[in-house]
């Protein structure tokens, strides 16, 4: 019920009418798996620098419709923020400015399920670009990766502390885990784990 | 960029895509996840997509029979695609899978545009090999394990004709600069070095020297143009020699070879390991540079180098050191009284990795040997300390029945052949592959000959050596599927039961029976082929198997080694790539094929 009053709130503070399809029915076939890369881990003063999505249909990842976007930026990264991601400002020639970013962004998302890994503080990063260009936050359904990890984990070993780093779940899951870091391939890497959770048959105690 | 897809491009085929097809593929492949027991393909459907494995386990079964099982980095549905027709089997996952399936049409367009990529599909597993072999060969072409001898590392060699006075002889060789004299004589090359030159020196007026032919060393070992860098390395260790000649077709030097340049070349320590054991005064010096033999092995190893020619550096080693040992720990008056051998795998030169101590003694007759147990003792402790295992058969020197005189040993040779129990046979084996390492030789040469001669007189006892091949089944059953499962030893072979043994013993009869003297198994099948016993085509195919054998099992052994567990003979399916299994099952199918044709000629249907 909250929900719902949320949302039609929500709604109505929407400045853009190009993007009422963000308040479609849930798409329901296909989930979006996404992750930010940003200047660093405060959403109020941060910046996002890019940003990588997959959907997940089925059983499948798409990753022949995957995108990854770079974002151009106005104040220099600092040299935290390289060393952890990455990216030099070189990295950034293919870079478009925020506003064509989420949008296309936004374009790419529709009214699907959104997933990630520490969601909702990509959701943040993201709503505080769409709350001054449109006025909304994101209105789609989300999901935690390591909320579902918790559930499945806690069944089999009640009162155990769980372990939700990105690479232990990865390894206690036996995922590839791919060497670069980068928000497309985290984004991989998270859609990998989202299907295994959703999709396995039961699951095994690998470690405690 | 998916860093998954960067992944694939070391992989056949892919590695015969360029870039665009690289990109094509980014474009249109997803990632599909699958729990255990999905069907993929179901027998007499044309499949939709390639596959590609990342993850995980597919099984291709006929009905209730396995096929075919595909791992990490494999791919199927290749060939059902290329053709459009239905599959023959079923494709289901045996272990929850990860992989990217490719469209159909995208994967049809690899083909169309890249021949090699296609016809990777219909290639039979021994062009698979060949490619694997090629790709490997150019990716190692900077290895200097491959690399021949050329021009570019020559030196220029100072060559004077036979009568020329010494005296000038050594002005020129001041004036070029050189380290050594190359001496030109009617027939065939000598070399003058600073050795012959203190020696020239010494006895210039008491034996009257004037001409440099007086002091050359003559004839010269020399290496013919573009022999490999390797084989070199191994002639000039096995003969402590600085300076090579090479020669060219018509046999003429074209420049000297130094040491110094070749060894610059290898970044291993093969030599400095030789060096120490050749200058070694005491027994520890002697130990702590034999412990260095395994670390260079894992060295050469990781570079690629084939198993034989490990075994042969490594082996080369082990009778320099056990050379050294012999004089250091046996006193001067055992020198010329007594032999010191290798049997076994010691005594062929297979033995790679420490795995046994196997060795004897051959005493004169008539020799007294004082002292004996606490100098035999002695030297195996000495050899438990450089980290060989005492051999399980106790087939060693402190064993009195390894360590006897000629005439005793004749007594077992006659009684080997004329009444072999089991036992007989087994010690009749070990002792055919002796190689005598060091003291009195000849006493050796003794009963090898007086075995030969035996044997020619005894052809009926061969049937009955040569049985022993069937002792094994081997581990490829109907339908060429492995057959694993001993009781410990899942998914597991055991390479030596299953393959190796009947391999080397059946060389072994065969060498017996033609008189061969040879103990390597290499070359005993080399000199199979020389004499017109088997064409070079089986022979090849043989060295072929034998070399992939040796190799799988230095590989896991080495593995085993760096894990901590204790080596042994198993091979763990479950590691080996598809084409790696493909390849191991053409060997073991080679070596099914010796073990009939051995069985065949010594009619082993009707010996029982």
């Amino acid at each position: 019920m909250f929900r719902a009053l949320k949302q039609k709130w929500n709604r109505k503070h929407l400045t853009d009418e190009r993007f009422s399809f963000l308040f479609d029915p849930v798409h329901e076939d296909e989930i979006i798996v996404f992750d930010c890369e940003t200047t660093g881990l405060n959403p109020k003063v941060d910046k996002i620098i890019s940003i990588g999505a997959v959907k997940i249909k089925g059983n499948k990842i798409l990753t022949n419709e995957a995108i990854h976007i770079f974002v151009k930026q106005e104040t220099q990264i600092s040299h935290e923020s390289i060393t952890i991601h990455q990216i030099r400002h070189c990295d950034l020639d293919g870079a478009i400015d925020s506003q064509e970013a989420i949008e296309k962004f936004l374009y790419y998302i529709g009214s699907r399920k959104l997933v990630g890994y520490y969601l909702e503080f990509d959701v943040a990063m993201i709503n505080k670009y769409t709350k001054k260009m449109f006025g909304i936050t994101l209105p789609n359904k989300q999901e935690e990766v390591s909320a579902i990890y918790y559930d499945k984990k806690i069944a089999t070993i009640p009162q155990g502390n769980i372990d939700l780093r990105f690479d232990t779940i990865l390894e206690d899951l036996e995922l590839p885990k791919l060497q670069t870091h980068d928000a497309l391939n985290d984004a991989v890497m998270t859609a990998m784990m989202y299907l295994k959770l959703t999709q396995m048959k039961s699951f095994k105690i690998i470690r405690r | 960029m998916i860093a998954l897809f960067d992944n694939l491009k070391t992989h056949l085929p892919f590695s015969f895509l360029d870039n665009e097809y690289l990109k094509l593929i980014e474009n249109n492949a997803q990632i599909a996840y699958y729990p255990k027991d999905t069907l993929l393909i179901d027998e007499n459907v044309i499949p939709s997509t390639f596959f590609v494995i990342i993850k995980g386990i597919v099984e291709a079964k006929n009905m209730e029979e396995l096929i075919d099982i595909y791992q990490n980095d494999d791919v199927f549905a290749g060939i059902e695609l290329i053709k459009n027709k239905p599959s023959k089997y079923r494709y289901s996952v045996y272990e929850e899978l990860i992989c990217y399936e490719i469209p159909r049409d995208v994967f049809l367009e690899l083909c169309q545009k890249n021949v090699e990529f296609k016809n990777y599909f219909f290639s039979s597993i021994v062009e698979r090999i060949t490619m694997l072999k090629e790709r490997k060969e150019s990716a190692k072409m900077a290895d200097m394990m491959l690399t021949r001898v050329d021009n570019s590392i020559l030196h220029t060699a100072c060559i004077v004709d036979h009568d020329m006075p010494i005296i000038d002889a050594i002005t020129k060789m001041e004036d070029n600069n050189s380290v050594v004299l190359i001496v030109k004589n009617a027939s065939g090359y000598g070399i003058v070095t600073d050795a012959n030159m203190r020696k020239y020196i010494l006895y210039r007026e008491e034996k009257n020297l004037t001409k440099i032919s007086q002091i050359q060393t003559y004839p010269i070992i020399s290496i013919p143009e573009g022999e490999l860098l390797f084989n070199v390395l191994l002639l000039m260790t096995g003969h402590s020699i600085k300076h090579l000649p090479v020669l060219n077709e018509k046999e003429e030097v074209i420049g000297l070879l130094e040491l110094i340049d070749l060894l610059s070349h290898f970044a291993n320590q093969s030599h400095i390991i030789h060096v120490q054991i050749e200058k070694a005064s005491d027994i520890s010096s002697v130990i702590a540079a034999s412990k260095r033999i395994d670390s260079m092995i894992n060295t050469l190893h990781l570079k690629g180098v084939k198993s034989r020619y490990i075994a042969k550096l490594v082996s080369e080693m082990h009778k320099k050191m056990y050379a050294k040992l012999f004089k250091l720990i046996f006193p001067k008056e055992w020198h010329d009284n007594c032999t010191l051998i290798l049997l076994g795998s010691e005594g062929r030169g297979e033995q790679i990795l420490k795995t046994d101590q196997d060795n004897g003694l051959i005493f004169k007759e008539g020799f007294e040997p004082k002292d004996q147990d606490r100098i035999t003792i002695k030297f195996t402790e000495t050899l438990d300390e450089i980290g060989f295992p005492r051999c399980k058969g106790n087939v060693m020197l402190i064993n009195p029945k390894w360590a006897k005189n000629t005439q005793a040993y004749k007594d077992d040779i006659r009684r080997w052949i004329s009444s072999p129990t089991n036992k007989d046979l087994i010690d009749m084996s070990i002792f055919f592959d002796t190689f005598a390492v060091a003291g009195n030789i000849a006493l050796f040469t003794e009963l090898r000959d007086f075995l030969m001669a035996q044997i020619r007189d005894h052809q009926i006892f061969l049937p009955h050596f040569a049985r022993a091949i069937e002792s094994f089944d081997s581990p490829l059953g109907l339908f060429s599927r492995f057959v694993t499962g001993d009781e410990g030893h899942k998914d597991e072979i055991d390479i030596k039961k299953g393959a190796l043994f009947a391999l080397i013993h059946g060389v072994r009869a065969l060498s017996l029976e033609h008189g061969i003297y040879k103990t390597n198994t290499t070359e005993r099948i080399k000199a199979l082929n020389d004499i017109g016993y088997m064409n070079k085509e089986d022979a090849s195919d043989l060295l072929e198997a034998l070399e992939v054998i040796n190799t799988m099992r230095l590989h896991s052994q080495l593995e085993k080694r760096e894990k901590g567990i204790t080596i042994d003979n198993y091979i763990s399916l479950k590691s080996l790539s598809k084409l790696e299994r493909d390849i191991f099952k053409e060997a073991l199918k080679t070596v099914e094929a010796f073990k009939k044709r051995v069985s065949y000629h010594f009619r082993l249907s009707m010996v029982s």
